[in-house]
């Protein structure tokens, strides 16, 4: 469950930006649709404690991030929130299989490479796990990066423009799987997007 | 998973840049690793021979020359001198003892030694099998000559003129060994040894007809059977050893002999020192431009992890906010270093030891000397922490940019 309370930020005395209460339950969904400009980056960086409010107040789980230590951010966005970006990025370095697994090193929880490869046969991409994700069609590097941002059960899920790069077909198979996924351990997802395919597919919505 | 495999895959990925900042460490490593095995096996080879010979004279000319032939066996003598003037120094109160030298011929390279037994007392030679030569035309080899020229108990060879191999060859008189040396790590490994007479005879031989040669050395065995510190009118040697009862000896008679006697003195300390200053400038070069290309590797280092960082600053970004903590990344790029300084380390170690077979196989071809001690020196131990040391600060220095890293903002900048 996520929610978010008065959220205000600025970059600039210019570029100021208020955003609307949002508010999330578990198992839900929910849409922000803003064109570019709005903040919506901005915001989902917020949500997901990336960015510090100027004022107002996240709640992860009921819980209040206020108060917290830089620390206890980072392990609180560890364990609770999945992020899936517009364009997904790796470690290029390393193999599929390997980053998905990153996600449970860097929140130091032990390494799960049954449900890696589980996550993989769902998401159809069980063939590419030895190679390099540069190697991956951009839908392919989509759905890895659904699979990481899974790796560690998080109570929400955040999603930046999951589909603005794909075709419709790819497109509906990855907010499909977003939402099948999500369901499944009873996160709550938050897709932020410009995408108008998406408006038919969530039934909350906010606009910016 | 974990930061060690993520560093190495990193370096896997950057192949060139990798190869090169280890290689440029290799070099400097090696270059210095092998500046010290020289220097440490030269020194022990100089210093052993060395060991208990406080002065040597011979005819005048370079006094290293003198030096670096009379007890490393590796440059041509000066000259002859007298045996009557060499016997002379013995009823000096300083001197200890006095090995008389004579060389002129070699056996496959192998210089053929006229000595008293004195001589194998002095550098402790213990023969391995067989006799120490006791007539005339009788030969004790060294070891390192067993092994090369296969000559046996028993066998008989005929020396050539000259201290290498291609002199003309004296065969009308054999030498025959009747003995063989146990490795001493001396000079002793590299010599024929003999009586002086038999290089008195092979030459005389040379020189007069036939007859009268024979009696003489018919003679000569005969006299110095009953005395085996031959002093014998109007022969010559070419150069002795001489051991001081004390340090007086060194003040004093040194400027008697360059002063009152055809011969000259040379003091072994003073020209090896003078060698080994010499020598030094270009160790000293060689040493500079070593750490030079350490230098230069320490900024490949830098420069290929700068850039790396620049590339992989959305992956840092990343993995930060996935949970990774900002001296965690620090530490992945740290290692990223290390591993670069610790690959080049045992590389260049390893590259100094080849380098150092092959200036061995040359030396022991040029000169008999074998270098063949492969085994790491504590000064290493200090190479290699410097290694990792530059490995460390090269790392750390782009890589504190990590704890500048705006997250948000790389993250949204793609």
């Amino acid at each position: 469950m996520i929610s978010s309370n008065q959220l205000r930020f600025s970059y600039s005395a210019q570029k100021k930006f208020s955003f609307p209460d949002i508010h999330c339950n578990d198992k839900e969904t929910l849409l922000i649709l803003g064109q570019s400009g709005k903040g919506k980056t901005t915001l989902l960086h917020l949500l997901a404690l990336l960015l510090t409010p100027e004022s107002g107040d996240v709640f992860i789980a009921g819980k209040s991030v206020k108060n917290l230590t830089p620390q206890e951010i980072t392990a609180t966005r560890a364990r609770n929130i999945g992020i899936i970006y517009q364009r997904p990025h790796f470690v290029s370095s390393l193999s599929v299989l390997d980053n998905i697994l990153l996600s449970n090193y860097l929140a130091n929880k032990q390494e799960d490479r049954h449900k890696a490869r589980h996550l993989a046969e769902q998401l159809g991409f069980a063939d590419h796990l030895s190679k390099k994700t540069n190697q991956l069609s951009q839908g392919e590097q989509q759905r890895v990066s659904i699979a990481r941002s899974l790796m560690n059960n998080p109570n929400i899920i955040l999603a930046d423009e999951p589909t603005s790069n794909l075709d419709d077909e790819n497109c509906q198979r990855v907010i499909q799987l977003l939402k099948r996924q999500s369901a499944q351990i009873g996160a709550s997802l938050v897709v932020v997007t410009h995408d108008q395919r998406l408006k038919d597919e969530f039934s909350n919505q906010v606009f910016l | 998973m974990n930061l060690f495999k993520i560093s190495i895959a990193n370096l896997r990925e950057k192949k060139l840049n990798s190869f090169l900042s280890a290689l440029l460490l290799t070099l400097g490593i090696g270059m210095i690793s092998l500046l010290l095995l020289l220097n440490k096996q030269l020194d022990e080879q100089f210093k052993r021979n060395l060991k208990g010979i406080d002065m040597v004279v011979g005819a005048k000319g370079s006094p290293l020359q003198v030096i670096l032939s009379s007890i490393y066996q590796i440059d041509a003598p000066t000259g002859n001198i007298p045996l009557a003037e060499v016997n002379a120094l013995r009823k000096n109160p300083f001197v200890k003892s006095v090995i008389p030298l004579s060389m002129g011929d070699n056996y496959q390279g192998f210089r053929i030694l006229g000595t008293t037994p004195k001589y194998v007392e002095h550098f402790q030679g213990k023969l391995a099998e067989g006799h120490l030569y006791n007539a005339s035309m009788e030969v004790t080899i060294g070891s390192k000559v067993a092994r090369t020229s296969k000559l046996k108990i028993g066998d008989q060879f005929s020396g050539s003129h000259g201290l290498d191999s291609e002199g003309e060859k004296h065969e009308d008189k054999k030498y025959k060994v009747v003995g063989i040396f146990q490795p001493s790590g001396t000079v002793i490994d590299q010599l024929i040894l003999t009586r002086l007479s038999s290089v008195w005879d092979i030459h005389e031989h040379a020189e007069e007809s036939e007859t009268p040669a024979v009696a003489e050395v018919e003679h000569s065995e005969g006299q110095t059977h009953a005395d085996p510190e031959p002093d014998e009118e109007g022969k010559d040697v070419t150069s002795a050893l001489i051991q001081f009862r004390n340090p007086m000896g060194l003040l004093t008679i040194p400027r008697q002999i360059n002063d009152n006697t055809s011969m000259q003195a040379a003091l072994p300390s003073i020209e090896i020192n003078r060698l080994f200053s010499l020598l030094g400038v270009g160790i000293e070069t060689l040493r500079t431009l070593a750490l030079i290309i350490i230098s230069i590797a320490g900024v490949s280092v830098f420069i290929s992890l700068y850039n790396s960082l620049k590339d992989r600053k959305y992956e840092m970004a990343l993995m930060l906010s996935m949970g990774a903590t900002r001296t965690r990344l620090f530490l992945m790029l740290l290692i990223e270093g290390l591993s670069l300084a610790v690959i080049g380390f045992f590389a260049g170690i390893i590259a100094s030891r080849i380098g150092l077979w092959v200036f061995s196989k040359s030396a022991e071809q040029d000169f008999h000397y074998s270098l063949g001690k492969f085994a790491l020196l504590p000064e290493e131990f200090y190479l290699f922490f410097g290694a990792l040391a530059i490995g460390v600060v090269a790392a750390a220095l782009p890589s504190l940019g990590i704890y500048r890293l705006n997250i948000s903002r790389t993250l949204a900048e793609e």
